[in-house]
């Protein structure tokens, strides 16, 4: 298990654009692999980047979706519906980087 | 010889590379379509989001089949944009009500009410008119603002059946009768007072029933 992994309390903030296709895989995507890894140790946070676009100052943020880790630090930023399962729990650094 | 850098160099050098990377990740992310909307503006207060093609799919959909009408209005009352069901509601085909004045569909006595209603364009702003079908039947509809941006009015359009109506009578008949008990004990003392709220009550009582004649009426049509 990764040092990140054992971390007691993920924090995470999902950027979304309203119901888009890619909006709603990401956060389906992300519920199952914090269930899958994370369970019972994780928190989303969903920003609706169409209700106020000005949010996405805060981390910086151009595409939609893209999933913020707040914690464990540091932060840690990935871009994508989080389809591809491999690259998103990299990303998360829940899995070493082949 | 070796040389060491700079602290503030190595710091420099791995913030460039994590800009770096975030920006290979968008790039790819874009490329595998794995985003549909993107942040655009120059400045704080001009940013807003675009979405690609795509992401509205599921609003169209929505849109397009539920049961409500969907209306969206110039500042002049044209129709813009209509869906399938406002369509159906005035028994017109679709294509004939781009353009079309909205008011054209109105009961003439209830256009003032429109022109007020669309010249107000308060978000969540209500108004109840009645269209004219094509076959000449009256539909008596509830109009509610959803959105004003841009200068037109998406309008959301719900049919009112006989039963919501009768729901509406009751409720204001109630609404009445919590006024005339407040009533009953302000004149207490006062007999004519006491004997018109009586008289105002007994007509009351006397609309309930008829509601719910025309409530039983209504079940009896439909189960027939």
């Amino acid at each position: 298990m990764s040092e990140a992994q054992q971390t007691d309390k993920w924090e995470l903030r999902l950027y979304t654009a309203g119901q888009t296709p890619k909006s709603l895989a990401a956060l389906s995507n992300l519920k199952k692999l914090c269930d899958e890894h994370l369970s019972g140790r994780y928190s989303i946070e969903i920003v609706d980047l169409l209700q106020n676009p000005r949010l996405a100052k805060d981390d910086q943020i151009v595409a939609i979706p893209t999933l913020v880790r707040k914690l464990p630090a540091p932060m840690r930023k990935i871009i994508g519906d989080l389809s591809d399962t491999e690259r998103a729990l990299v990303g998360l650094q829940l899995r070493p980087r082949k | 010889m070796n040389q060491t850098l700079d602290p503030g160099i190595n710091e420099e050098l791995e913030a460039m590379r994590q800009r770096v990377q975030e920006a290979e990740d968008t790039c790819l992310a874009i490329a595998r379509g794995e985003v549909d909307a993107f942040v655009v503006g120059a400045h704080e207060e001009q940013k807003r989001v675009l979405l690609l093609a795509g992401a509205y799919q599921r609003y169209r959909q929505l849109v397009e089949h539920m049961q409500q009408g969907a209306v969206t209005c110039s500042p002049q009352g044209d129709i813009l944009y209509a869906n399938q069901r406002f369509a159906a509601m005035l028994d017109v085909p679709l294509s004939s009500l781009y353009a079309a004045p909205l008011e054209s569909y109105v009961a003439v006595p209830d256009r003032a009410r429109l022109s007020a209603f669309l010249l107000l364009s308060a978000r969540g702003s209500r108004t109840d008119v009645t269209l004219h079908r094509r076959d000449g039947h009256i539909v008596p509809v509830r109009l509610s603002l959803t959105s004003f941006g841009d200068g037109y009015a998406s309008i959301l359009v719900t049919e009112l059946t006989m039963p919501q109506r009768l729901d509406e009578v009751e409720h204001s008949l109630n609404g009445i009768r919590d006024a005339l008990e407040v009533l009953n004990r302000v004149c207490a003392n006062d007999e004519s007072g006491r004997q018109a709220i009586k008289a105002i009550g007994a007509e009351i009582n006397g609309l309930a029933r008829l509601a719910d004649e025309l409530r039983d009426e209504q079940r009896r049509t439909e189960g027939g």
